[in-house]
């Protein structure tokens, strides 16, 4: 195979904002010399929180400082706390069980669907103990967990739903956007999101009044919005600053087209390796309910050869969660004893994630598609 | 330097004082700021990225810490620093009763329990005595603030640590510039802290933070925690999210956009203190022996071996509500710092405190009213503060 005409595609795209770095640079300088002189939680949140309720007719949005914060903060007004069991996915990002154990409660590990990647409903129920408070399923990747499984689920045994949907902003499944299916959600906010910003930060989606009052003093140390410096419960801080909220309401405008140039990219990937499945690397369906285009990840016995492969090609994949996360240092001393999670582990031996984000042009898109085919010619027929 | 205000008014109203304003600063800062901003941009990663390490560097250089880390607030940087100085579930930490709220919420958020005892009587620093008297069994730390303008009584205070074998960690947040024995605040224990909420003596464009510590494995913890636990390289390096979860962390980045605006200001911080001190000097020279006007803080002088850096004038005075009201009434804003003790906070009932256990800190929180001092403020504001301020007292300017 010749040399591709192209130069190395990146996985983490450093040219996200590219188009707006004017638009960047001036709200940058209008927050810092307006007359107003605010800075965090001013108007411009409150006016991307609405946004953002009403795009998804959800009851309230409150941002916060990321979405793990949203975790925990979320967590927090559930008053979830020691003695607490939070039955949470094997496989996914550290937040998931860190902001439990943060919360003085303990995660409890379900194994995943081996096909979808998120939690499995049926594992999950047989972790239920007098203990468990919480729920906690997330959507990885591109694909939404079950979440009509998982909200029969609650209802049934009487615990809390939380959806997270960190890295899901523009899914839906029957009709209901991510993030709604819980009795609080979230999005993060972090650059490479479907909805990414250039800084850190997120939000909490929720229908309950409530909680979103809750989260909305704990966001900002306890204090109610009217007095300042009384503190009437432990709160964190994790607020919202204004540049990048103004930042974020330049951007919803675009953010359809972007998730539809996302929808595109990732549906060609899908036809250009259906059938690849006979040859042993299995993709994403084309589309579908419950699909949103973050990661787009295949699983492939021959992960770290396909990884060289593309490299040596000029395409930068990555591999998310190359453990499960009873597996992880940190959560080991958590985990249930003798417990095992062989959907988790698998996927933790066979995922690799391609690059998939807005700027990709057709020619890059193209030439990832060619060399992952190309791969197969070679490792094929080995599953 | 004087800069002019930017803001305008209506006429025939006086013009409006605000408690805090850097818009004509940002603005002469906009040159650097703008060429720190291109520099994030063209690296392409917004959070714990180049510009973030850089910030690292100019305020270790700045400080004489070893370490420094930048974390998205001063609270979070609380929270990291006391699990890394190593605090364990149910360990107590004393703390003043006089504070901002994340001196006590960050040692229950990172699994500890607060103890407060009493500030000294004048200069609102942790009193060593009251500290002593505080020590259990279970006592692991103390947790000395530097609040206002001035250090806390951080000999007094080493002596009880070294005596009960407890651990230093200082609440520095507000001390940037503060230095004890030629030693920055924050560097004489296990760590210290620095904010960078906008209105701080170095104050970003939203929330920011950051830890010093002269102690490797200290620094190396927290940025750990500040990324999820992940060990390995993280800072300015995007495929370290995939790294080993070693410890159970938080996300605590911080944000380039922030290290860009810290950076440009960080170039004049220290001509920003000095202005800050020439205002300081202007308000007490007027203020002082103003009847109604209880203390003024030029009136204690700086603890022995260390400075003083005006971040928050506080003011001691009498009728305080009223005299806030009359000051706002006037269009000049004012804040109370703070108007309950800590241990008064609802958020602190369950400890089971009442009005009367700590004197000072009450008597200090019934009487504090801070007056607008920041580098863009003219004088003639700092003179219609002192104008309006005496009328009030004496029906009368002087």
């Amino acid at each position: 195979m010749t040399a591709p005409s192209i130069t190395t595609i990146p996985f983490f795209s450093p040219e996200l904002f590219e188009r707006d770095r004017d638009v960047l640079l001036g709200i940058v300088h209008a927050v810092g010399t307006g007359r107003d002189q605010k800075f965090i939680l001013g108007e411009r949140t409150a006016r991307l929180e609405r946004a953002l309720a009403a795009r998804i007719g959800a009851g309230d949005a409150v941002a916060c400082s990321s979405g793990t914060s949203a975790l925990t903060l979320i967590l927090a007004a559930m008053d979830v706390g020691p003695g607490d069991e939070v039955v949470v996915p094997a496989f996914g990002c550290a937040p998931l069980a860190a902001t439990v154990i943060d919360a003085g409660a303990r995660p409890v590990f379900a194994d995943i669907d081996p096909v979808r990647l998120t939690a499995d409903p049926a594992a999950a129920e047989s972790l239920i103990t007098p203990r468990t408070r919480v729920l906690m399923p997330a959507h990885m990747f591109s694909v939404m967990a079950d979440m009509p499984a998982f909200r029969e689920l609650a209802d049934r045994r009487g615990v809390r739903l939380i959806e997270d949907s960190a890295l899901a902003q523009g899914g839906t499944l029957r009709g209901r956007p991510a993030g709604r299916w819980g009795d609080a959600g979230l999005y993060s906010f972090v650059q490479v999101k479907t909805f990414g910003m250039p800084g850190e930060g997120g939000v909490v989606i929720t229908d309950d009044d409530r909680l979103a009052a809750d989260v909305r003093m704990l966001r900002n140390h306890g204090q109610d919005g009217v007095r300042r410096f009384v503190h009437h419960r432990i709160g964190h801080n994790s607020r919202f600053d204004e540049v990048m909220a103004a930042f974020q309401l330049h951007r919803l405008a675009g953010l359809e087209d972007r998730l539809a140039r996302r929808a595109e990219i990732s549906a060609y990937y899908s036809r250009r390796f259906a059938p690849l499945a006979e040859r042993g690397l299995i993709a994403p369906p084309e589309g579908g309910d419950g699909r949103f285009h973050y990661v787009y990840t295949v699983l492939t016995d021959h992960r770290d050869a396909l990884d060289a492969h593309l490299a040596a090609h000029g395409v930068t994949a990555h591999v998310y969660y190359p453990r499960p996360l009873p597996a992880q240092p940190a959560f080991a001393p958590y985990a249930q004893p003798g417990g095992t999670w062989p959907n988790a582990e698998s996927a933790a031996r066979r995922t690799i994630s391609l690059p998939l984000y807005p700027n990709l042009t057709d020619a890059q898109v193209e030439h990832i598609a060619d060399t992952v085919c190309a791969f197969t010619d070679v490792h094929g027929g080995t599953r | 330097m004087q800069k002019t205000p930017s803001a305008t008014h209506s006429p025939g109203a006086p013009v409006p004082i605000p408690f805090f304003d850097q818009a004509a600063s940002f603005q002469d800062h906009w040159e650097g700021i703008r060429k720190h901003l291109d520099d994030v941009l063209d690296n392409g990663k917004f959070s714990h990225g180049a510009k973030v390490a850089e910030l690292e560097d100019r305020l270790a250089d700045w400080t004489g810490a070893r370490h420094v880390v930048a974390v998205n607030s001063g609270t979070d940087a609380l929270i990291l620093l006391l699990r890394a100085a190593g605090l364990e579930p149910g360990d107590e930490v004393i703390v003043p009763a006089h504070s901002f709220i994340a001196t006590a919420s960050s040692v229950v958020l990172a699994g500890g329990i607060p103890v407060f005892a009493d500030i000294e009587e004048h200069g609102h620093g942790l009193d060593p005595r009251a500290a002593d008297a505080a020590v259990t069994a279970r006592t692991r730390m103390i947790m000395p603030v530097h609040l206002f303008d001035r250090m806390a009584d951080l000999r007094g205070l080493g002596a009880v640590a070294r005596r009960h074998g407890l651990t230093v960690v200082e609440d520095s947040a507000e001390a940037i510039g503060m230095r004890m024995d030629g030693v920055h605040a924050g560097l004489h224990g296990a760590g210290g802290v620095l904010s960078f909420f906008p209105a701080k003596t170095l104050g970003g464009i939203g929330d920011g933070g950051a830890v010093l510590t002269g102690d490797e494995s200290v620094a190396e913890t927290v940025r750990m925690l500040c990324h999820h636990g992940r060990g390995g390289r993280t800072l300015d390096n995007f495929p370290g999210i995939s790294n080993p979860t070693v410890v159970p962390g938080r996300n605590s980045k911080m944000d380039d956009v922030q290290a860009a605006v810290l950076q440009a200001k960080l170039t004049t911080l220290d001509a920003d203190i000095g202005r800050r001190a020439e205002l300081a000097e202007r308000y007490d020279a007027r203020l002082r022996g103003v009847p109604g006007v209880r203390d003024v803080p030029g009136s204690l002088p700086p603890r022995r071996g260390s400075n003083r850096v005006s971040y928050v004038h506080l003011l001691q005075v009498e009728d305080r509500d009223a005299l806030a009201a009359h000051l706002a009434a006037q269009g000049i804003e004012t804040e109370i710092y703070y108007p309950i003790p800590l241990h008064l906070q609802p958020c602190f009932a369950h400890l089971g405190h009442r009005p009367g256990d700590f004197p000072h800190a009450e008597a200090a929180c019934a009487a504090a009213l801070a007056v607008p001092l920041y580098p863009d403020l003219p004088d003639e504001h700092v003179d219609r503060v002192c104008d309006e301020l005496e009328r009030f007292y004496t029906g009368r300017p002087r």
